[in-house]
């Protein structure tokens, strides 16, 4: 208390020191007309600020770097373990459902048929997974600085882009083994991972601020994920669906992508319709998502 | 000259979880479960005439002129750090508008996003950019940061493995190279040992004399006094007082 009050008494001469020296030293501020940031309480609708997203990249790049620095610290193997994953159950399914079940691939090998959607499919779940559990996961930058939320689980998925260009180091090596030549059709590769990439964001970004209020997408997402695989073409093609029930296959926009991959590599003819709509379910998942993230995130600080 | 924060009437409104309503008889198993199925949804539902809300924060308006420092002082749980988080944009006020002319950063703790797993200098890029640098701004400042930190030797060791006071030096130094035109302060000062503390309320002086603007909220009436020339004295959620730091001071310790 002593030291308190001897401080106090020395305050005076200070303050007035600092408060002399404050008009327009070294920063005089010109005040603009318009306010910079206007808060206001409970706008019903909230655009998608894309210049403030925009603004942001440089954050949306740190993110990533750091999930990407994080995964792989204080292991051996590092990040041989984005080929590990899915070579290892390539190895599993071509032996089960290869040898053992001979599912039909229209004369594919099968390991390079099955690695090739697994690829897609390991980047796509992962990237969902990631994406959704990415607020909770960060919950102390929520609560603590303000920034668009919007970065964290896009930052989530992406990060995943990494594994993806590993992983496929050993698809190319696979194509060259079984002698499969490079076409124009390797073209429509670098889209296809486009269109993944925008299908995992509007499912990453939609669990992830539902994930917030209601915790049972932690425990619903793993199963839900492995039901998609099931019903997606990876380890079938899906021509070995029944004809009468295959628009129901076509229906999950994973089995345009999935296809379209296999028959850009394996020179196939390209399914253009399942194709079109994929991308367009992709482009109104990830509208809708941002908005409903957009209207979600004002909570975010109080319920996370 | 025109204020460079201008807030006016801001109200936050928090739900308090609603008690479990001690039912007089036994509720059966059939109730039970359709409770515990609803709950997570049915949570507004028992509101009738109970109020199970609190006003942290209640009709609070100022204007703040750039180049001002101002404090922010009242008792545990007066509504201080609610109104904060409201200025910067972390939570949504319940009614109310505040329009800031100028970026604002906001420290309402240090080291908010290090990653224990990372390096020190991993940590500076990483938080430097949570906070809103550009990474142009970092590199420039990369080295001051880390002269002012002390930590030179162990930069591109995990932070994990750092002492306490070393984390906190190195936080603290990020945080004190920011450049907004508002700067948002709870508490975060001076910490580490007894001459970094010194160093630290140094660049306090030297932030506060710079012409920046800067909201400080402290339980320290000596520091709102030493670097304040207004301060507001909060309330139960009001503004009980607002007006030259000393007098404003002198009356929350008469209270």
């Amino acid at each position: 208390m002593s030291l308190l009050a001897t401080k106090t008494t020395k305050q005076p001469p200070l303050a007035e020191q600092s408060s002399a020296q404050t008009p327009s030293r070294d920063l005089s501020y010109d005040v603009p007309e318009k306010p910079v940031v206007t808060i206001e309480a409970g706008k019903s609708w909230v655009p998608l600020n894309l210049r403030d997203l925009w603004a942001c990249r440089e954050l949306l790049y740190f993110l990533m770097w750091r999930d990407i620095k994080v995964r792989y610290k204080q292991t051996v193997l590092g990040a041989a373990w984005a080929v590990i994953q899915p070579l290892v159950t390539m190895i599993i399914f071509t032996y089960f459902f290869g040898k053992l079940a001979k599912l039909p691939t229209e004369g594919v090998p099968y390991p390079v048929f099955v690695y090739a959607a697994l690829l897609l499919w390991t980047f796509f779940s992962n990237g969902v997974n990631s994406g959704a559990n990415s607020l909770i996961g960060n919950s102390n930058l929520i609560t603590k600085v303000y920034f668009p939320r919007l970065v964290i689980p896009s930052a989530a998925v992406g990060a995943g882009l990494l594994d993806l260009a590993i992983a496929s180091v050993l698809l190319v090596g696979l194509l060259l083994y079984y002698g499969f030549p490079v076409t124009w059709a390797y073209l429509m590769i670098l889209p296809l991972i486009v269109l993944t990439t925008l299908l995992a964001l509007g499912v990453g970004i939609w669990f992830s601020a539902l994930n917030v209020k209601y915790r049972d997408v932690r425990y619903a997402l793993p199963f839900l994920i492995q039901v998609w695989f099931f019903v997606s073409p990876i380890i079938y093609p899906s021509s070995l669906v029944p004809e009468e029930w295959r628009w129901a296959m076509w229906l999950n926009p994973v089995t345009g992508i999935v296809e379209a991959f296999r028959a850009s590599l394996f020179g196939r003819p390209f399914p253009w319709a399942a194709l079109a709509y994929s991308g367009g379910f992709g482009l109104v998942m990830l509208a809708y998502a941002s908005y409903a993230f957009r209207r979600m995130e004002r909570n975010f600080a109080e319920l996370i | 000259m025109r204020p460079i924060i201008k807030v006016e009437g801001i109200s936050k409104r928090f739900r308090i979880q609603p008690r479990e309503a001690p039912s007089v008889r036994y509720p059966t198993l059939r109730e039970s479960l359709v409770r515990v199925v609803r709950s997570p949804f049915a949570r507004q539902r028992n509101n009738g005439g109970r109020d199970d809300t609190v006003w942290a924060l209640k009709d609070v308006s100022f204007d703040v002129m750039p180049g001002e420092v101002m404090g922010i002082i009242g008792p545990n749980g007066a509504g201080k750090s609610t109104l904060l988080k409201v200025l910067s944009r972390i939570i949504e006020p319940t009614s109310g508008r505040v329009e800031l002319y100028g970026r604002v950063a906001s420290l309402l703790e240090v080291g908010t996003g290090f990653h224990p797993d990372l390096s020190g200098r991993e940590n500076v890029y990483l938080n430097g950019a949570i906070l809103g640098m550009k990474r142009r701004e970092i590199d420039a400042k990369f080295d001051e940061i880390v002269a002012f930190a002390e930590v030179e030797r162990f930069i591109d060791a995990a932070v994990k493995h750092y002492s306490s006071g070393m984390y906190l030096r190195l936080a603290f130094a990020v945080t004190a190279h920011l450049d907004p035109e508002v700067l948002i302060i709870d508490e975060v000062l001076a910490v580490g040992d007894a001459s970094f503390q010194k160093k630290c309320l140094g660049k306090m002086d030297d932030v506060t004399r710079s012409g920046r603007t800067v909201l400080l909220v402290s339980h320290s009436l000596a520091m709102v006094t030493q670097h304040c020339r207004r301060a507001i004295l909060i309330d139960g959620g009001r503004i009980h007082r607002m007006g030259p730091a000393e007098e404003v001071v002198a009356h929350y310790e008469a209270m």
